[in-house]
């Protein structure tokens, strides 16, 4: 599927894209092998499919803005930067762990990267990311920050009272609903009032509705491009609903027996990065490049898996660290 | 059931509970000593009214109440359930083992006797023998304070003369000596057979009279130690035989000591003999117990050299001295009754009047 | 010195900091234009204008997790939430979110920040609005948890849980908005996690926190003069960090521990004292921890029920005087 817009996109961006999209991808199929070699513990939620949402806002985001993602957040923690050997080290309870192992797959941080946490409570991270955007503003730093929640999010109260907080005060947020038809099991369709569940709600903010194409990185850049640059010059939020697909379940315990027969299929025609590769070709990027490319990203994923499965556990005197600002976890003299 | 404050004597109104005899979940049988009360005018144990456990104690010692108020309860045993078991706290039970103590040792002043932290410090002190303080408060106790308080009123309000006069016991000395008495009776017997002539003597004040009373009801003046002053009263002394006086004398001191006197045996005084002389002293002088008029001391007997006749002897001698309201009458009135005094006890067949009965 | 009300002392302590650190903001439903519904922050919107000091919608979630993102990128609010109960419609930001970023994130996110709320009973509000929450935020680790009872301790405090780097949570006390004290001139704050005995005695120990407080002073009073106990009063001020220290000095010099607390029974913070007592005290104790607390239900509306509910000075001395033998 060409954009009409993608003429306005250099060439080092396009590479950049596909870079990101790919390394998520790669990062995260590891992260399933890894899983199935009890590795890596708990659950986790993977964005296989959703890559693009992603990878077209990090690549617009300046350095020093900031991400707020979810517990569905290792693409976008790797999308702003983190190491790869981070957040597979985190994963597997690692020393080497973004968090030394505190916070896990839900709650990937990387706040030197700019995401500034994953959030685990459907809709936590929208008043959190209006609150750095209140930040921002008031420091006049120019900063923006940018939210991205699932479609399920859309019906908790939280999201409400963060987009009108951020509309009333003009905050330089944008709020990215990555809608990716399901919440957990359930359509979204099915237990909400409007077709789109972000993006019909945006005019009772005071919002323009947005919906893009989730699954085109040139698509989303272009928007990301566009919400940030008004959030920059004080000209407010933005509520974007990107449609896009989660190849997998919601989590590693969902094989995803709920979607009707044909729909897995029909999405995977639309694979954000074969599609991306396709017109990356057709724009003449060349093959050996994106060759290059891959195995880059295929190489990067590899060390950082040996990275990881060579660093030490966790250790346990971690239990009682970092409780407080003074390292600790004591409550008492 | 309940036991009350019991009315001791009818002027009485409220008296306190100076101990209990029996702890909670004791068992306790009818008429047996239950408790201590003080009133103003007595000290006195007050038995159970009822057979059973002692359920509950509703007034601590040293608490006063009314008459009637509710101060315990006797009850079936089952009530007092665990009561009595020894109840220490981590405390206490760290701070005997420190001390080396048994639980035992110490009185308990904690609920239902239970033995506190402070019971705990306080014994140690006490048995270390450091008082680091300079001074020991100590609260005056009922009878100190019922002591005090009329010893004040007496010397606050009543004009004293001393009197005294020296007496030769050899007449008693033989008697008493062959009889085991002191000689306390014998003074007593005396003073009631000389109050027969100087009336005014056994007397009180009635505001602007002088109320002579008929009869002699002589008071005891007993020792009780640091707790203070108790005066049992010899009713009707006059009428008394020498060795009913002394038996009644030697029941009510008796009684005295052991705190059982009753309200009646320390009402009704009107004349007062004060004893001293087991301490061998030469003379006291007694302040008189209002609203008596006078009262005498009777201080040590001992062996002088006394001049009989042309020649030096000697005698068991003592000296007998009067305290007297100068309101009630004057110097030579007492001197005349100290003189008639004398001569009774000097002059009298005292061994005589102890095998037969006098008067 | 000056004589301020409890009320007066919030806006002097917010006004301090604001006035030492731009980075201090304040928001809150009717913080801004109308002072406050408690009239505890009056002035200030005047004082530092719009900017610093943003009136918010009905929104408590918007409210604290505002508050969570400008703090973990360089300011440091004060966030109010009207009445402790409506923590209940926040309690994710607070408990979920503000408790455990800095833990998940092995330190990588700082909260310095304040969330004033007013508990407690005593304004015939009912049971939504009247509650005494301070044991749930003592339950949640990562907050530290602060109530003052006087004025001075609530500007002095409040300055320090502003400096503080750890999220707080300061409890003042709707009932003792109208009180008086004396607070020292000049630039004040206080150290979090000290208790402070208000009163030395040698029979009873007893602990209490914000409106308990007076009534516990009251009380030790009537201990004196009517039946001749003598009452230790410690004020708590903080629950966490705890002053175990004091607690436990205190407790060992009269060996009778009393915790006096306005929250419902079941998990009260003095449930935690008493654990700490029984357990590193135990050798001291001279009988056993007595809790004072309102019941285990809602509380009522009506002022005689919520009067006798909250415990009052009358239930401290009769609780001591037939416990403390």
């Amino acid at each position: 599927m060409p954009t009409e817009t993608g003429d306005e996109i250099d060439r080092s961006t396009r590479l950049a894209l596909y870079r990101s999209q790919l390394e998520i991808r790669l990062l995260e199929k590891r992260a399933y092998d890894l899983f199935l070699q009890n590795l890596v513990k708990g659950t986790s939620h993977l964005s296989l499919g959703q890559e693009a949402v992603a990878a077209g806002f990090a690549v617009a985001m300046r350095k020093d803005d900031y991400t707020y993602c979810t517990y569905r957040g290792h693409a976008h923690t790797m999308a702003r930067g983190a190491p790869m050997v981070g957040v597979l080290g985190e994963l597997m309870g690692r020393s080497c762990g973004l968090m030394r192992g505190k916070g896990g797959s839900m709650h990937l941080t990387s706040v030197e990267h700019g995401a500034m946490g994953s959030y685990a409570i459907v809709g936590a991270n929208l008043p959190v990311a209006a609150g750095a955007a209140w930040s921002a503003q008031l420091r006049g730093t120019g900063q923006v920050a940018v939210c991205f929640f699932g479609d399920g999010a859309t019906n908790i109260g939280a999201f409400h009272e963060a987009l009108n907080l951020a509309a009333v005060w003009k905050l330089p947020v944008i709020f990215v609903c990555e809608n990716n038809l399901y919440m957990e099991y359930t359509p979204i369709r099915s237990v909400t009032a409007v077709e789109h569940p972000a993006a019909d709600r945006a005019r009772a903010y005071g919002l323009e509705p947005v919906i893009v194409d989730g699954n085109d990185a040139d698509a989303v850049y272009q928007v990301a491009r566009a919400s940030i640059a008004k959030a920059r010059q004080a000209g407010g939020p933005s509520l974007i609903e990107a449609k896009t697909y989660r190849h997998s379940g919601h989590s590693r315990a969902d094989p995803g027996k709920y979607r009707p027969p044909g729909e897995l299929e029909e999405w995977m025609k639309r694979d954000p990065i074969t599609l991306y590769r396709e017109r990356l070709l057709e724009l003449d990027f060349g093959e050996g490049a994106l060759r290059e490319i891959e195995k880059a990203a295929q190489r990067g994923v590899d060390q950082a898996t040996e990275a990881a499965k060579a660093s030490p556990p966790a250790p346990l005197e971690e239990i009682e660290r970092d409780l407080w600002d003074d390292g600790g976890s004591s409550w008492r003299n | 059931m309940q036991v009350v404050m019991p009315q001791l004597g009818e002027t009485v109104a409220e008296g306190t509970v100076t101990a209990w005899r029996k702890q909670v979940g004791e068992r306790v049988e009818a008429g047996e000593a239950l408790f201590d009360v003080s009133t103003d005018k007595v000290e006195t144990e007050v038995p159970a009214p009822a057979s059973g456990v002692l359920t509950a104690i509703l007034v601590s010692e040293g608490t006063t109440v009314k008459v009637g108020a509710a101060l315990a309860t006797i009850g079936e045993a089952a009530e007092a359930g665990a009561a009595t078991e020894e109840r220490l706290s981590p405390v206490v039970r760290k701070l005997l083992a420190e001390h080396g103590l048994q639980a035992s040792e110490i009185k308990g002043t904690g609920a239902e006797g239970r033995v506190t932290r402070r019971d705990v410090l306080e014994h140690v002190e006490r048995r270390k023998g450091a008082t680091p303080a300079a001074a020991e408060r100590r609260p005056l106790g009922p009878i100190r304070k019922r002591t005090a308080e009329q010893m004040a009123l007496s010397w606050r309000t009543i004009p004293h003369v001393l009197q005294a006069i020296e007496v030769d016991f050899r007449a008693v000395e033989s008697a008493r000596a062959a009889h085991g008495l002191t000689y306390l009776p014998f003074v007593a017997r005396a003073v009631c057979e000389a109050i027969a002539s100087f009336p005014l003597v056994n007397a009180s004040i009635d505001g602007d009279a002088l109320l002579v009373h008929r009869r002699v009801h002589l008071g005891i003046a007993v020792d009780l130690g640091a707790d203070g002053l108790m005066v049992p009263v010899v009713k009707d002394a006059a009428a008394k035989s020498l060795p009913d006086l002394a038996h009644a004398i030697e029941e009510l001191a008796e009684k005295a000591r052991a705190r059982k006197l009753r309200p009646d045996d320390v009402t009704e005084g009107t004349y007062t003999i004060s004893n001293s002389g087991r301490f061998g002293t030469l003379l006291t002088a007694p302040i008189i117990l209002p609203p008596q008029v006078a009262i005498l001391s009777l201080d040590a007997v001992t062996r002088k050299p006394v001049v009989v006749g042309e020649s030096v002897a000697v005698r068991p001698v003592g000296i007998l001295a009067q305290s007297f309201d100068h309101r009630a009458f004057d110097g030579a009135y007492s001197a005349a009754f100290l003189r008639r005094l004398k001569e009774i006890l000097e002059g009298r067949d005292w061994s005589a009047a102890l095998t037969t009965a006098s008067r | 010195m000056a004589e301020l009300t409890y009320r007066e002392a919030v806006a002097a302590g917010i006004a301090q900091e604001m006035e030492r650190d731009d980075r201090v903001v304040f928001l809150g439903e009717d913080v801004g234009g109308a002072g406050g519904v408690f009239k505890s922050t009056v002035g200030l919107l005047e004082r530092f204008g719009p900017v610093r000091v943003r009136d918010t919608p009905i929104s408590e979630q918007a409210i604290i997790g505002a508050a969570m993102g400008a703090a973990m990128t360089g300011l440091r609010p004060i966030a109010e939430i009207m009445f402790s109960d409506f923590f209940a419609v926040c309690w994710d930001m607070i408990a979920n979110e503000i408790a455990k970023a800095r833990y998940m994130s092995a330190g990588q996110i700082s909260l310095p920040l304040v969330i004033r709320t007013a508990n407690g009973a005593g304004s015939r509000f009912g049971a939504q609005h009247s509650q005494s929450v301070e044991n749930w935020a003592m339950a949640v680790p990562g907050l530290k948890v602060v109530a003052p009872s006087t004025p001075a301790d609530v500007k002095g405090l409040l300055a320090a849980a502003v400096r503080d780097p750890d999220p707080v949570i300061f409890f003042e006390h709707k009932g003792l908005y109208a009180t008086k004290g004396e607070v020292p001139d000049g630039e004040l704050v206080d150290r979090l996690g000290t208790a402070r005995v208000l009163r030395q005695g040698s029979d009873v120990t007893l602990v209490a926190l914000a409106a308990m407080v007076p009534r516990a002073l009251q009380a030790a009073s009537r201990l004196q003069d009517e039946h001749g106990i003598s009452a230790t009063v410690v004020d708590l001020r903080s629950l966490v960090p705890l002053d175990t220290r004091t607690l436990l000095a205190e407790t060992g010099k009269t060996g009778r521990l009393y915790t006096v607390e306005e929250n419902p029974r079941l998990c009260g913070w003095g449930a935690e004292i008493a654990s700490i007592v029984a357990e590193e005290g135990f050798y001291e104790l001279d009988g056993p921890v007595v809790r004072i607390t309102t019941p285990h239900v809602p509380l009522p509306a009506a002022d005689a029920l919520e009067d006798n509910a909250v415990p009052t000075v009358d239930r401290i001395v009769q609780t001591v005087v037939r416990t403390a033998g």
